[in-house]
């Protein structure tokens, strides 16, 4: 009986102060310093390049990538056009220039917009059963479309044009953080500390700022480079093709495809935009093994 | 087994047909009206009326789906009005040409991964592991229509030793020679993704099965390692192989329509194209719904071969 009286026992529990399970042990530099070395390294050196030649296309470019130049049909690469001319005489060069800037406007538009929006989407709906059901089978409807299919269906309802390529790979990226951010949501709910933060009363929204999200931004940022080499690969798919950047705007996509129709004319035309992509998609792929070695170790 | 089977049906199918409805509901979001495409810009309004009562335009909306995906049942699609013909038979045509390209990119990719990934793990050197690992970033990397172009600019242009495009003109069967000449080019091209990525899936999860217990144990019984990866980890590591597989093929059409329109190949996704081009939206949307079609019944098909492999996961339900 007395023990019951027994005043309670001041538990000897340290405070523990928030900050020490948010991070989770992440060196955030060190971990973003996985890109300066080894293939990391090559892959920002690649994805600098087209960067910075992209920006400084209007330095650059020795012509207007719309400007047909008088005789200039179908050159060889020479000292004049380093890349050769088109089958309306225009100077390669510029356009594969000026394409990049389209390219590099994609992807910062769409990359944002869809992992911003699929973030979102599968945290909000990570927080009740209901809404999880319901954004699972949307998810599982926009992956059920690859990605092409999916930008085939856009362009017939909206047109082609850059805005559909940008909603194209938006939408194709959805999903795929969606389920990354609901992972991460779940996963963490298990965990001992979070019990033990929503025993001592932490709410729904506490959990998700202070606990899911920074679990999920190293993975989240893993997937941003690998959605960068994807958006470089549909928006070049979808202007080949004919449904993204329409003639005669130059985009790397639109490029290859006018310099196919050229091949057994002028077979080095294809080569600098053929290039510019692969150096692109290869950099980022590279930047995101490095980060994705980088977690592990 | 069966109640594994079951259990996977409903969501497959509740994507189906919200896919359906979304696809078609998307199409009559095209603007312009058929009617007056069909009809031309001078027809009268009597004219038009008739064509739509012809192509049931007048009746409402659900009406007409419910009408669209019945006929998807009976197989009479309907005729292309741009194109021309049956929409069936344009399916139908393009659909032969798709598969065997598709099985030979495929079986090209299984047969890569196979020898890359097992021979990386037997090797055990670092310099086979090194190229094996930049290799595979490359083929993750070439986009199809960088690799396709190389393609043909290597060895139908360079080396003129391959056609640049087409189908054998004598058809499949009559000259394999002949055939494997007009193949080898866009199956490789639509391959070498499928093979990069299942390669990566093999290593991965033959070293995961490597690091197990037993294989400790059958070496210590005296069991050679080469014996060890052929009958014990590879069986163990197929099914992850065969899943990410399955994402592969059940996006094929996608990479298709690129390798199509580069190799000039007459298959499903060139007709996709011209179905996009000449605005021939009953031919695009019976194709959108096989695309999606294709992609949930192998999705389905893979669950249940990897829950016949691993039964860990018709058990337990999640692993």
């Amino acid at each position: 009986m007395t023990a019951v009286q027994d005043p309670p026992v001041a538990v000897p529990v340290a405070a523990p102060d928030v900050r020490d399970d948010v991070g989770v042990g992440v060196p955030r530099g060190r971990w973003f310093a996985a890109l300066l070395r080894g293939r990391g390294l090559v892959g920002t050196v690649f994805v600098g390049v087209v960067v910075l030649a992209g920006l400084l296309a209007p330095v650059l470019a020795p012509y207007s990538p719309l400007q047909q130049i008088p005789g200039a049909n179908l050159l060889p690469p020479d000292a004049a056009h380093w890349l050769g001319t088109d089958e309306v005489n225009r100077d390669v060069l510029s356009r594969v220039l000026y394409g990049t800037r389209v390219d590099l406007l994609v992807l910062v538009t769409a990359v944002p917009l869809g992992a911003v929006t699929g973030s979102l989407v599968g945290l909000l709906s990570s927080l009740s059963t209901a809404s999880d059901v319901v954004a699972q089978r949307v998810f599982d409807i926009l992956l059920a479309f690859p990605v092409l299919i999916l930008g085939i269906a856009l362009a017939a309802v909206a047109g082609p044009g850059l805005t559909t390529v940008i909603l194209v790979i938006a939408l194709a990226e959805i999903p795929i953080y969606g389920r990354l951010l609901r992972g991460a949501a779940l996963r963490v709910r298990e965990m001992p500390y979070v019990e033990a933060a929503t025993v001592v009363g932490a709410g729904r929204w506490w959990v998700l700022r202070r606990h899911v999200l920074p679990n999920a931004i190293e993975p989240v940022g893993v997937q941003v480079t690998v959605s960068l080499a994807v958006a470089v690969f549909v928006e070049g798919a979808m202007s080949f093709i004919g449904i993204g950047i329409r003639p005669p705007d130059p985009s790397l996509g639109s490029i290859i495809a006018d310099s196919v129709t050229a091949l057994d004319a002028n077979p080095g035309l294809a080569l600098g935009p053929l290039a510019v992509v692969t150096a692109l998609v290869l950099g980022f792929l590279l930047m995101a093994q490095a980060l994705a070695a980088g977690r592990r170790t | 087994m069966l109640r594994y089977v079951a259990s996977r049906l409903p969501s497959a199918l509740v994507v189906l047909v919200v896919a359906s409805i979304l696809i078609f509901g998307l199409l009559r979001l095209v603007p312009g009206d058929p009617a007056t495409t069909l009809a031309g810009p001078d027809a009268s309004p009597e004219a038009l009326a008739a064509i739509r009562s012809a192509l049931g335009l007048d009746r409402p909306v659900w009406e007409q789906y419910l009408h669209w995906l019945g006929s998807l049942f009976t197989g009479d699609l309907g005729r292309s009005y741009l194109i021309g013909g049956s929409i069936a038979d344009l399916v139908l045509g393009g659909l032969l040409n798709t598969v065997v390209l598709a099985t030979a990119a495929v079986l090209l990719a299984v047969v890569i991964a196979l020898v890359v990934g097992v021979g990386a793990v037997l090797t055990r050197s670092r310099w086979v592991d090194a190229l094996v690992t930049g290799a595979n970033t490359v083929a993750l990397a070439l986009p199809t229509f960088v690799s396709g172009v190389l393609l043909v600019l290597v060895f139908a242009v360079a080396l003129p030793i391959l056609p640049s495009g087409g189908v054998p003109p004598l058809g499949f069967a009559a000259r394999p020679d002949i055939t494997a000449q007009y193949l080898v080019l866009p199956a490789i091209c639509l391959g070498l993704p499928v093979a990069g990525s299942i390669t990566r899936f093999l290593v991965e999860s033959l070293r995961t099965e490597l690091a197990q217990p037993y294989v400790l144990t059958a070496r210590a019984l005296g069991v050679p390692r080469r014996r060890i990866v052929l009958f014990q980890a590879l069986p163990a590591a197929l099914p992850s192989m065969l899943t990410a597989l399955g994402i592969q093929v059940g996006s094929v059409l996608g990479g298709a329509v690129l390798v199509e329109a580069i190799f000039t190949w007459p298959g499903l996704g060139s007709l996709v194209e011209q179905g996009i081009s000449r605005r021939d939206y009953p031919v695009v949307q019976v194709l959108l719904l096989l695309s999606v079609a294709v992609f949930v019944l192998v999705q389905l098909l893979t669950d249940v071969a990897h829950a016949a492999l691993d039964p860990r996961i018709r058990i337990g339900g999640s692993v």
